[in-house]
């Protein structure tokens, strides 16, 4: 975590073709109940005003320019947090003809256009939990530990030979 | 509104009490018994048989073939729509649900669990087909396949087609 993620973050709703569940659930977020505002989260309406962006959907080839311009739009250093299946993974759309799939396609993407992004966060859920975000809101402020890693499991057999 | 409105608010603040969560600062409770979360598996029960791959509806759970004897089950949270479909077609009972929701991580790499299996290899061709742990479940379930299961499906096949030529008079090489 860098020094600057430690101040209030800043962020612009992006909806790059999602369902509007994720979207959904970011709102409940900012409700009294969760209230992400108490850790300085603020939705804002314009990315030039924003450190970090919500990025919710796979990224349909509709959107892909959009999206390029609103992450060239906000200035640096910049985070990108992908919410929910369909953002990190491309989710239920990850090979449909009409969207790239996801926040790792976009990343390549920018890299030949040479529009860096510093930080990358992934959130997965289908739809995001509100506790998801406000963990990841903690992960992003370092007020909680990292818990998942990956893992890899050998199967047993019970015969030799 | 009035000049005195604002102890109208009180009032019903008051009465509303505090209803904002302590999370992440307190550990509580948050999620309902009927939750669906993370998988997990267990490594003793997989037998690489592919129903859950068959199942999962946006290809979290995938099959690699490594080509070095060795087939992979791979399953990425990332795309993972949290179904448990997985769960209700296992046949072995190898894949278990978690009520874990805490998944959001800065590597990519994170996300994903593997497990590793051995691939069986035929005793007449040599040809690598389905997994040794795979061979184990059938012939526990079904004693009477121990006679032909070290055979890939292919020599099987050829097998029964021989045994037919013998018998219709054919040649047989």
């Amino acid at each position: 975590m860098s020094k600057f993620l430690k101040k209030s973050i800043w962020v612009f709703h992006l909806n790059t073709g999602s369902c509007n569940a994720c979207d959904i659930e970011i709102l409940d977020v900012l409700t009294p109940y969760f209230d992400a505002e108490r850790f300085g989260v603020k939705l804002v309406a314009s990315p030039r005003h924003a450190d970090a962006l919500l990025m919710t959907g796979p990224v349909t080839l509709e959107a892909l320019p959009k999206v390029i311009n609103a992450i060239e739009a906000t200035p640096r250093p910049r985070i990108l947090i992908a919410m929910g299946s369909c953002s990190v993974g491309g989710g239920i759309w990850h090979d449909t003809y009409s969207t790239i799939g996801g926040v790792r396609e976009l990343l390549k993407i920018l890299k030949e256009r040479e529009i860096e992004v510093d930080h990358v966060y992934y959130i997965p859920g289908c739809p995001i939990r509100p506790e998801a975000i406000i963990y990841a809101i903690g992960l992003i402020k370092g007020l909680v530990e990292k818990k998942i890693s990956s893992k890899v499991k050998k199967a047993v057999r019970r015969t030799s030979g | 509104m009035g000049k005195l409105g604002f102890i109208k608010i009180l009032v019903i603040a008051g009465e509303a009490g505090r209803v904002t969560r302590r999370y992440p600062f307190k550990p509580e409770t948050l999620v309902s018994e009927d939750f669906r979360g993370r998988i997990e598996f267990d490594e003793t029960k997989c037998i690489g048989c592919g129903a859950c791959v068959n199942a999962c509806p946006p290809n979290a759970l995938e099959l690699v073939d490594k080509g070095d004897g060795t087939l992979l089950l791979k399953y990425f949270i990332g795309r993972c729509i949290f179904c448990w479909r997985c769960i209700d077609v296992c046949p072995t009972g190898a894949i278990t649900g978690t009520r874990d929701f805490e998944l959001a991580t800065n590597d990519v790499s994170d996300l994903y669990e593997v497990v590793v299996h051995e691939r069986a290899e035929c005793s007449e061709c040599g040809g690598k087909y389905s997994t040794i742990r795979q061979k184990e479940y059938v012939v526990e379930a079904v004693p009477i396949t121990e006679s032909y299961i070290d055979k890939c499906p292919d020599c099987r096949k050829n097998k029964l087609l021989r045994a037919l030529e013998r018998r219709r008079g054919g040649v047989y090489e």
